[in-house]
């Protein structure tokens, strides 16, 4: 007997047994979708939470000093930015590229004074989208050009130095030759991200304004950041820009430049990872049961089966026809039950901030946006589908041997 | 599978045995039996005589515990699960006490099993199954599923199913045990017709005297060996 005519048999099968084949095809369909859902907000969520990281300062591929990276220095530099940033926008995948200078400042004021960290950039090339302070600004006025004046800082940073708008704030750092250099700038506007270490410790300056206090030449940076579409592809990216750029400069991935953040992200997947692995385990033993039971409650059948010419591999192939197609269903019943809450999930999101409090919402430096939302990466989904329909093919295996191992003149004790 | 000889079936000191807990029952006791192509056989006796572990053997569904089963010539304990399997499909026709019909398949589609089995094609296949189903009084009927028909009904699909191939012989395990005295004599008259007209070899195995009156040849067994040997 050829293939369609078991499948037909192996379809119909499937319906003797009404309500428990759609209990099974509901527990498919549940386990897909969860898995789904689960893994279109991990997706979401690293992926959002890698771009927040690349606008805090590295972008998705950072261009720096070879030694940088290991012993950060404001006298590691790359010389000419904006050949740099020429290069890197010739890739397709690369969306922008900005030059940068960050580093550790002191700050006084006539108050007070504390360390923090600074971005010196130039706000004609840069927006929210390169980084991310730019649309947190709550006081003030933004950088209009490379060359303004003014200094913007976190929210708490301000309080601590009890600076007010058009206060003066004194910074001081070491120069390009490794000398102690101060400058001064008015408090023109006042960033709060949410995340507790950001808005405790953020310094903005124009990076033209800083140049000269270091000592730079024009075009001089600490790095240029460059954006993708896509941060999966920053290895990709980071291996062709490596190739292009010359000795002086390397070009590091996001997860190079922050360790922890990527050690972070892993272990998040690793977990999700194991989540993924019990809902198809429970998939499975859930399609094993319902198939094993089928056969034994079919073993007389099967006999008669094999009686009447058909083959034991073709029993096999019944069986396994049946968990095709409960696999089949399955899939397609998941689709239906989860395409409302992802689409809804995807749209709108559950804000969960009032869950985080005012301790805001922050992993490694980065602070994240408490709305979760989803987005599955077409790749994870393809792989879910073919675990689904794995686990439910393998689920059939041992229950297809048993009905193809059925032994006649037992099964039916009639002749 | 090749033509031997005279005989469709050969059993040569044929014993089989089977364990009952710590016991060995001896089921037959060096059985010798021949059933020529279009007999019409039945095998009778009492319970436990050996009735039922015959039609096992020769339908090739058990093996012997000693001696010998040839199907065509073949020695059956030297086939394999697949050539059993095959000479099942191609040689020998069932037709059960119960039907036992596939309930997800519709008359037609039962008929034709074994057709379709062998890769017949679907011409040939629609041929033969509608010619099969009027022979045996169910037109109109192709499209019911044994749950939609009589017991009567199913089993006129089970011989037509059991006779499609063109077997070598067919076996009917008491196959008017589940209907009616009218239903099994119209079977009854339907099998004969078919071995009269079609030259089927049919063998059974059972108790009911219609059946044994309608026989040709009645083998009697008795503990596992032939008590008697009638041919009408």
């Amino acid at each position: 007997m050829q293939g369609p005519k078991l499948a037909k048999m192996a379809w119909r099968n499937l319906w003797r047994r009404r309500r428990r084949t759609l209990l099974t095809l509901v527990s498919i369909a549940f386990g897909g979708s969860l898995a789904v859902l689960f893994t279109a907000m991990q997706d979401r969520s690293f992926s959002d939470f890698i771009d927040s990281a690349a606008r805090l300062g590295g972008g998705h591929v950072t261009l720096q000093h070879p030694e940088y990276l290991d012993r950060p220095s404001l006298g590691r530099t790359v010389a000419d930015s904006a050949r740099l940033r020429s290069v890197a926008l010739t890739l397709p995948a690369v969306e922008r590229a900005v030059p940068r200078i960050t580093g550790q400042v002191m700050l006084a004021t006539a108050r007070d004074s504390y360390g923090a960290f600074f971005v010196a950039y130039d706000p004609e090339v840069e927006d929210e989208s390169t980084l991310a302070f730019v649309d947190s600004l709550t006081v003030g006025e933004p950088f209009e050009g490379a060359g303004s004046r003014g200094i913007v800082l976190g929210e708490r940073l301000a309080r601590n130095l009890g600076v007010e708008l058009g206060s003066k704030v004194v910074y001081t750092l070491t120069d390009k030759h490794g000398g102690i250099v101060t400058g001064m700038e008015r408090l023109s506007g006042i960033v709060a991200t949410g995340a507790p270490s950001l808005d405790g410790g953020l310094c903005l300056l124009a990076i033209d304004t800083l140049r000269p206090v270091l000592g730079y030449a024009p075009g001089e940076s600490t790095q240029v950041a460059v954006f993708l579409e896509d941060s999966r592809r920053s290895t990709a990216v980071a291996r062709q820009l490596a190739a292009e750029v010359g000795p002086e400069t390397v070009a590091l991935t996001w997860d190079e430049t922050q360790a922890q953040l990527a050690s972070f992200i892993a272990m998040k997947i690793g977990g999700g990872r194991v989540m993924e692995a019990i809902i198809l385990i429970l998939v499975a033993a859930g399609i094993f049961n319902t198939l094993f039971v089928s056969v034994m409650e079919r073993l007389r059948e099967f006999g008669v089966m094999m009686a009447i010419g058909f083959s034991p591999g073709q029993l096999f192939r019944l069986v396994m026809w049946e968990s095709g197609w409960l696999a089949l269903l399955g899939l397609v019943l998941g689709a239906v039950v989860t395409a409302g809450p992802y689409f809804w999930l995807a749209g709108n999101g559950i804000d969960y901030s009032s869950v985080i409090g005012d301790a805001g919402a922050e992993v490694a430096g980065v602070g994240f946006d408490p709305v979760l939302a989803v987005g599955i990466y077409p790749r994870n989904l393809v792989l879910i589908i073919l675990a689904v329909t794995a686990a439910t093919l393998l689920a059939g295996l041992y229950p297809a041997w048993r009905a193809g191992r059925v032994v006649p003149v037992e099964a039916i004790k009639l002749v | 599978m090749s033509e031997s000889k005279s005989s469709i079936v050969e059993l040569n000191g044929v014993t089989r045995t089977f364990r009952q807990g710590d016991v060995d029952v001896l089921a037959l006791r060096g059985l010798d039996l021949e059933i020529a192509p279009q007999e019409f056989t039945t095998l009778c006796g009492p319970s436990g005589s050996g009735k039922t572990t015959t039609l096992n053997l020769i339908g090739a569904l058990d093996r012997p515990s000693s001696g010998t089963v040839l199907f065509e010539g073949h020695d059956l304990g030297a086939l394999g699960r697949r050539e059993l399997a095959r000479l099942r499909r191609d040689r020998i026709g069932f037709v059960f006490q119960a039907y036992n019909l596939l309930p997800v398949l519709t008359a037609y589609e039962n008929a034709e099993t074994v057709l379709a089995l062998q890769g017949a094609d679907p011409q040939t296949r629609r041929e033969r199954v509608m010619e099969l189903l009027a022979a045996v009084g169910l037109e109109g009927m192709e499209d019911r599923r044994p749950d939609q028909l009589s017991g009567g009904q199913q089993q006129r699909v089970a011989i037509a199913r059991a006779i499609a191939a063109n077997p070598a012989v067919v076996l009917a395990d008491e196959p008017t045990a589940n209907v009616d005295s009218e239903t099994a004599e119209m079977l009854l008259a339907l099998m004969e017709r078919l071995n009269r007209d079609r030259g089927v070899t049919f063998v059974f195995s059972t108790h009911d005297p219609r059946v044994i009156d309608h026989a040709r040849r009645v083998v009697r067994l008795v503990d596992g060996r032939v008590e008697k040997d009638e041919r009408r």
